[in-house]
């Protein structure tokens, strides 16, 4: 299960890269780091949820919280419930 | 049919280097200040700030001069004990233009901001070349049902905070059209920055204060200057039968209904609404 997560906070992290043509400035950004205060801005964000739903397979739903949104790590914790 | 190209490249961060403009004691205004030509300012309306306006007005900006701003008690500008009564707005909005050397200028106002656009259209007839009303808060008959919206927004905002107004008031403001396409990321995404952008305090106070207007139809009357009423045809509080009553209302008034846009019609279709606008100077400036 540790595995599993590590992967998934590690793919989320590639998508999250892919979206920058410089994206220097989330290397050394925690995974537990607010996404926003990070820099990443609300386009790169939907960007990011939409790439997710292809890379995991899933679909979001509106009724998601808020925190859930926060972070790699909050991020990874959501994919990783919806695949128990 | 809009692609929301625009939307995509939305850029809410402020520019660090632009000097403030004092315009009240203890007040200084975040504004932002693009392209030469003939003036067009652009009101926020409460839930928006002044960068917003960037992508939605490139065109414009390419021939026009572009002056946007944060009221008073939001986004970047001053934030004051009181929230700012109508005519503290009206006050440093002629402050500003003060400040810029504009004269005279046409006037966007957007949602709650088109209460604004009014009143400087009816108090200082001598700085606005014209006025567009994107959105109308107030109809032919009156503005109830405005109110009504606002209070179950400040209700919704005081028992259950920012994200459950946001859920709110999304699929009333924004079209059908616009909420199929950006999906549930669109929504949640954009939850993030509306989330970010405001206060609870702000946007109490401005939901308080967007309630406090009498419109009266016969107000409009007093407007000379050209206006442009425009209106999505999926806007939850104007139809397109009360935009067109609305323009009736304006001497000099005409009205546009765009395609499938929603409460904010810029942000469903930004070229159509910059080319409304560009027209819309261009034929008053013709008629001077």
């Amino acid at each position: 299960m540790a595995d599993r997560a590590a992967q998934i906070r590690l793919r989320i992290r590639e998508l999250l890269v892919g979206l920058f043509t410089d994206a220097g400035f989330l290397s050394g950004v925690p995974d537990s780091v607010s996404l926003r205060q990070a820099g990443v801005s609300s386009n790169a964000l939907v960007s990011l949820l939409v790439e997710m739903e292809d890379a995991f397979g899933f679909q979001w739903d509106d009724d998601v919280r808020p925190e859930v949104l926060r972070s790699i790590d909050s991020l990874a914790d959501h994919v990783l419930a919806l695949a128990a | 049919m809009p692609g929301y190209e625009n939307l995509s490249r939305l850029d809410l961060t402020y520019r660090e280097d632009t000097p403030r403009i004092a315009t009240r004691e203890g007040v200084e205004i975040y504004y932002e200040s693009r392209g030469a030509g003939t003036p067009i300012t652009l009101l926020n309306a409460f839930f928006l700030t002044s960068p917003s306006w960037r992508v939605f007005t490139e065109e414009l900006a390419k021939d026009h001069r572009l002056i946007s701003y944060d009221l008073a008690n939001h986004g970047a500008s001053s934030h004051v004990a009181e929230e700012p009564t109508w005519d503290e707005h009206i006050a440093d909005l002629i402050a500003l233009l003060d400040a810029l050397e504009i004269e005279s200028t046409y006037l966007v106002g957007v949602s709650t901001s088109t209460i604004m656009a009014r009143d400087m259209a009816l108090k200082h007839p001598d700085r606005i070349k014209g006025i567009v009303l994107a959105g109308p808060v107030f109809g032919p008959k009156g503005m109830r049902r405005q109110r009504q919206v606002q209070r179950a927004w400040l209700r919704t905002l005081e028992n259950h905070g920012i994200a459950a107004l946001y859920e709110h008031l999304y699929p009333e403001v924004f079209s059908a059209e616009m909420n199929e396409f950006l999906g549930a990321p669109g929504f949640l995404g954009f939850r993030e920055a509306f989330t970010a952008l405001s206060t609870v305090e702000d946007l109490v106070n401005g939901l308080t204060r967007a309630m406090n207007d009498e419109h009266k139809p016969d107000m409009l009357s007093g407007i000379r200057q050209p206006a442009l009423v425009v209106v999505g045809d999926d806007d939850f509080l104007l139809s397109p039968t009360g935009a067109k009553e609305l323009a009736e209302q304006l001497p000099n008034g005409r009205h546009e209904i765009m395609a499938t846009a929603g409460h904010v019609p810029y942000v469903d279709d930004a070229e159509t609404f910059q080319a409304l606008l560009r027209k819309f100077v261009e034929e008053s400036e013709a008629n001077g």
